[in-house]
């Protein structure tokens, strides 16, 4: 007789292999679009195949959720002096905490402020007109997607010279998409921050995306370029490409 | 009642039970756990003011339900491109850990038995596969139901379906136990 054990080693062994094959889950935006029925019968079930495979997401819109609260003197209720100690750590959390304050100072500095407007806004059109010129970039650079890197590799290491260079960013096996967009994203800031998105653009002939970047725009550090594949509403992340800046 | 005020009273009421839900649902530590209580709090306090309805706690379970989401899903990225191999990972069970006294012979026998019961739940159709294999990760009947968005009775029809297969594929051995109801 068949255990249920080794029903469930089969099973997980069967949704690893459509993970590797489907790729990532979903992202939070297209589970809402699933569990609203706002898809087409395609991308739904697009969508469902992926979550079977990562069945502990699909816990998150499955497992049952408290609808009655504690009541006062119930050991789940939170106590006030218990809620002061949260609600102290949430409002350091909120973004907008110190906001008050500045505007606050805002009338005292006011003619600082606008006399810095006028500096920045004529460095700011002399840096237009200094990036409008026409420039021929000096030198160029392959990236190699993550997963095609042996094992151990922790990225290309910019190379490139010049004040300008290219990054080619090459399609390696990569499906079909209506459209492609990369990003630039600083891995080492925390959280990790996009620093430049393209506009979606149609695959090309040689299956690799040129970008021109200025060597001021990437400061030493470590980015991760990353390519998606765009159909309609459709968005789905297809390869990241590491890049280790060195300093000079 | 000031936004202040309404949230003061559902945080009182309800942030233990949804530090129980995370930890419960999703086998997290208790830190992580709050972390996420906390933070889906955090969301919703901010999104009060946009909200217009009625229904602030199912407002909020969206926004809950959406952390842990997010928080699972990095997880699972993260773990992807680092192609990192935890102990317990089941992507890795195919590969069985040594057996006490070595035997190659039930070992060999081990892995065809383990390929007749992968492929037979994978040559299910679909709509039978995706319930069997939800039961097999021990989802309950209505779970299935609600994230299939199907019937109590269609789970149940599909289940008894895959299992007929099964059981003519496999033979009588080897077709899955009886679920307990």
């Amino acid at each position: 007789m068949t255990t249920k054990l080794e029903w469930q080693a089969a099973n997980r062994e069967l949704m690893a292999e459509e993970r590797r094959r489907l790729g990532d889950p979903p992202t939070a935006e297209e589970v809402l679009a699933f569990t609203r029925g706002e898809l087409g019968p395609e991308e739904n079930a697009r969508i469902r195949e992926k979550l079977v495979a990562y069945p502990e997401l699909v816990r998150t819109m499955t497992a049952e959720f408290p609808t009655e609260g504690a009541a006062p003197g119930d050991s789940d209720y939170l106590s006030d002096d218990e809620f002061a100690k949260h609600w102290a750590s949430l409002k350091k959390r909120m973004p907008d905490a110190g906001g008050a304050r500045v505007l606050q100072f805002w009338p005292a500095f006011g003619s600082i402020a606008a006399a810095l407007a006028v500096v920045f806004g004529t460095l700011f059109w002399q840096a237009r007109s200094e990036l409008t010129k026409p420039r021929i970039p000096l030198d160029q650079q392959v990236l190699l997607p993550d997963d095609q890197r042996g094992a151990g590799a922790v990225g290309t290491v910019l190379a490139a010279q010049g004040e300008t260079f290219l990054l080619i960013v090459p399609m390696i096996n990569e499906p079909e998409f209506n459209n492609y967009r990369l990003e630039i994203v600083d891995v080492l800031a925390n959280p990790p921050r996009r620093r430049w998105s393209s506009e979606p653009m149609p695959r090309r002939a040689n299956d690799s995306f040129p970008i021109l970047v200025s060597r001021k725009f990437l400061t030493p550090g470590k980015y991760q370029v990353v390519l998606y594949g765009v159909s309609g509403a459709r968005q789905e992340q297809l390869s990241g490409y590491t890049l280790r800046v060195p300093p000079q | 009642m000031t936004k202040d005020d309404r949230f003061r009273t559902l945080y009182q009421k309800y942030y233990r039970r949804v530090v129980r839900f995370y930890t419960r649902s999703f086998h997290l530590t208790e830190e992580d756990a709050e972390e996420l209580a906390q933070d889906a709090f955090l969301r919703f306090y901010q999104a009060m003011d946009e909200y217009r309805g009625d229904a602030e706690w199912a407002f909020f379970e969206t926004i809950a339900r959406n952390v842990a989401y997010n928080r699972i899903r990095s997880q699972k990225t993260a773990k992807r491109s680092a192609k990192l191999v935890e102990i317990d990972d089941p992507e890795f069970t195919h590969e069985p850990a040594a057996p006490a006294e070595p035997d190659y012979a039930q070992r060999e026998e081990e892995a065809r038995r383990n390929k007749r019961l992968h492929d037979a739940i994978a040559s299910l159709p679909t709509g039978q596969r995706e319930c069997i294999q939800l039961r097999l990760d021990d989802f309950q009947y209505d779970e299935i139901a609600k994230f299939l968005g199907l019937s109590l009775d269609a789970v149940k029809s599909r289940l008894r379906d895959a299992k007929k297969i099964l059981r003519a594929r496999l033979g009588d051995e080897q077709t899955l136990p009886e679920d307990e109801e």
